[in-house]
């Protein structure tokens, strides 16, 4: 038994076993095993569902959440839509790992093949053909995303698309799809209005409140974004604030470390929020606002500290999105990451034209954690990722 | 002192952060919605052991502090603090309870333990991976009962009380990971 790592071994269990001599038939060995594998922290999941049935509560959410989830579309007529998993061509986003494998032809004639970071690209393609409405609700894949509570690399991700919709229309539905899975999935709902989630309650009443990125800066961090878009005001306040400011950083790393540090931990905890109105240099594929083009339309939710969905009023402009891709392919070369040559094909479909539309990805396992009051991620799946490696 | 990454934190490791000495009790890395690489981190200063939360850029460098390591056994407490001496040198250190945090309930009169210093200070001690103490305090353990789950508490003689199988007797030397506070084995 490797104690202080908690990894343990079974032999090595077996051997204390045998060292405790309080068992002498062999078939009690297996719950004497059993046993003294509960003293470890390090059981597997199947092994805590054996010991404790009553946690298959969680897992049984999941069940329902993923079938009212799907109910939800199926009454709205939107079209469900299997996106592929491995794909050749990734969107660029530099600020993600991706997950690279080889596909063989009869010949053994090797291709670099990657798992999708989300189905956005292939349910796009599918409004170009004129699908219409359509939600995927899949599993994607981002590499390195390992080790903290919020994330397990294979994650299962809902996106959906609107033809004519605005962000601001999806923040609409998303607050109904939300309260209506809670209120079936937790019948309590529907009269409280509430939900615990650790140490909060948080109150779920309609309207959710909505607030501007540009506020949130105003009232957490005391910084002015209209000063701060100006990179050169933007280095001498984060100094002044007593961040190490250097010359290779970009205005968004000044930005986001104002953000993680001084703005998102005092998002309220209490109530859903919506962040809404993001500078540009933070929303790759989201439109420009008309009315003022520093920032984009982009929405993300917050619900008790989690960040649970992202939306935005899609880019529909293929020049600009190609020089977008180029420029975060000439980023994922900066970083060292794992190289890929962007989807033409995804340019082409965009000439082609895609509908005036938004959508949204909402990350279900965080959803779950909501749901079962649990704060790792870990603990709403049967198998994580620390159990298979 | 030496200048050092994001890239090369770990936990336990004292920097510099706003002009004072701090430990790093953890750290992760996030990646803020469409952004790059940041690492979230809780730093205790070491004055006075207040907890705070910093995020640094991936890539920002810190201020490492130099700690000696000295091997120093453990006699006594303070009011707000436990006395340490060298055997060797005689030299004694007086550790901060709150530099000791939760392992305070494990620590044992005449045991050694691994003290960190800095320019003379103590600055904190080394964590052991494992505790070996005695049970002070075990009801007995019904024999052959094999319900699931099958565990009692005991009290060991720090004063810490563990839960561990139900064959653990009174007087029996256990080992405990102080990390989690969880029983490993008869030690």
């Amino acid at each position: 038994m490797c104690a202080g790592t908690g990894l343990v071994s079974r032999s090595l269990i077996r051997e204390k076993i045998r060292d405790c001599e309080i068992f002498s038939t062999k078939s009690r060995l297996n719950s004497r095993l059993f046993l003294f594998v509960c003293y470890n922290t390090n059981m597997k999941t199947w092994e805590k569902l054996k010991h404790d049935p009553r946690l298959w509560g969680r897992y049984a959410l999941r069940e329902q959440v993923l079938r009212e989830i799907r109910m939800f579309f199926y009454k709205k007529n939107y079209h469900e839509v299997e996106t592929p998993i491995l794909i050749g061509h990734p969107p660029a986003e530099s600020y993600l790992d991706v997950f690279e494998t080889t596909l063989l032809d009869r010949r053994k004639n090797p291709k670099n093949m990657y798992l999708s970071t989300s189905p956005e690209v292939a349910l796009k393609k599918c409004m170009v053909a004129g699908i219409g409405n359509c939600f995927s609700l899949t599993k994607s894949f981002r590499n390195t995303e390992v080790g903290d509570r919020l994330h397990n690399p294979e994650f299962t991700l809902l996106e959906w698309y609107r033809v004519g919709a605005t962000y601001i229309d999806i923040m609409k539905e998303c607050e109904v799809l939300i309260l209506d899975v809670l209120e079936r999935v937790i019948p309590a709902v529907k009269a409280s209005k509430t939900i615990q989630y650790g140490k909060e309650k948080i109150n779920l009443t309609s309207p959710w409140k909505r607030l501007s990125v540009q506020e949130a800066f105003q009232v957490f961090a005391n910084v002015d974004l209209n000063e701060f878009f100006d990179i050169r005001k933007a280095r001498v306040i984060a100094k002044k604030k007593g961040y190490t400011v250097a010359d290779a950083n970009t205005w968004e790393e000044l930005f986001n470390q104002v953000f993680l540090n001084e703005v998102e931990p005092h998002i309220e905890k209490n109530r859903p929020v919506f962040l809404y109105d993001f500078p540009k240099a933070v929303g790759a594929l989201a439109k420009t606002k008309t009315d003022d083009p520093r920032f984009v339309e982009r929405f993300e939710l917050y619900i008790g500290g989690l960040e649970l969905a992202d939306c935005y009023t899609e880019l529909t402009d293929w020049k600009e999105q190609k020089e977008r891709f180029e420029k975060e392919l000439l980023e994922i070369k900066r970083l060292g990451k794992t190289p890929y040559s962007y989807d033409e094909d995804f340019i082409e479909a965009l000439k082609a034209g895609l509908p005036a539309s938004s959508g949204i990805a909402m990350g279900i396992d965080r959803l779950l954690m909501l749901l079962t009051n649990t704060n790792n991620v870990a603990d709403t799946l049967l198998f994580p990722i620390d159990e298979l490696v | 002192m030496s200048i050092v990454s994001t890239a090369d934190f770990f936990k336990g490791m004292f920097v510099i952060y706003k002009n004072e000495p701090h430990q790093i009790v953890e750290f992760q890395h996030v990646n803020p919605g469409k952004g790059s690489a940041f690492v979230r981190t809780k730093l205790k200063a070491l004055k006075t052991g207040k907890v705070q939360e910093f995020t640094y850029k991936a890539g920002d460098t810190v201020e490492e502090l130099p700690v000696e390591t000295h091997e120093m056994q453990y006699l006594y407490p303070e009011e707000n603090a436990f006395v340490f001496m060298d055997n060797y040198s005689y030299e004694q250190a007086s550790v901060s309870k709150n530099l000791i945090g939760d392992f305070v309930k494990y620590l044992k009169t005449n045991d050694t333990y691994q003290v960190l210093l800095h320019e003379g200070d103590a600055v904190g001690i080394r964590i052991p991976k494992k505790v070996r103490l005695r049970v002070t305090e075990a009801e007995e353990g019904a024999r052959g009962n094999t319900v699931v789950g099958g565990t009692k508490t005991v009290v060991v003689e720090t004063g810490a009380r563990v839960t561990v199988p139900l064959f653990i007797k009174e007087g029996e030397m256990i080992a405990v990971d102080p990390a989690t506070g969880s029983y490993v084995e008869r030690a």
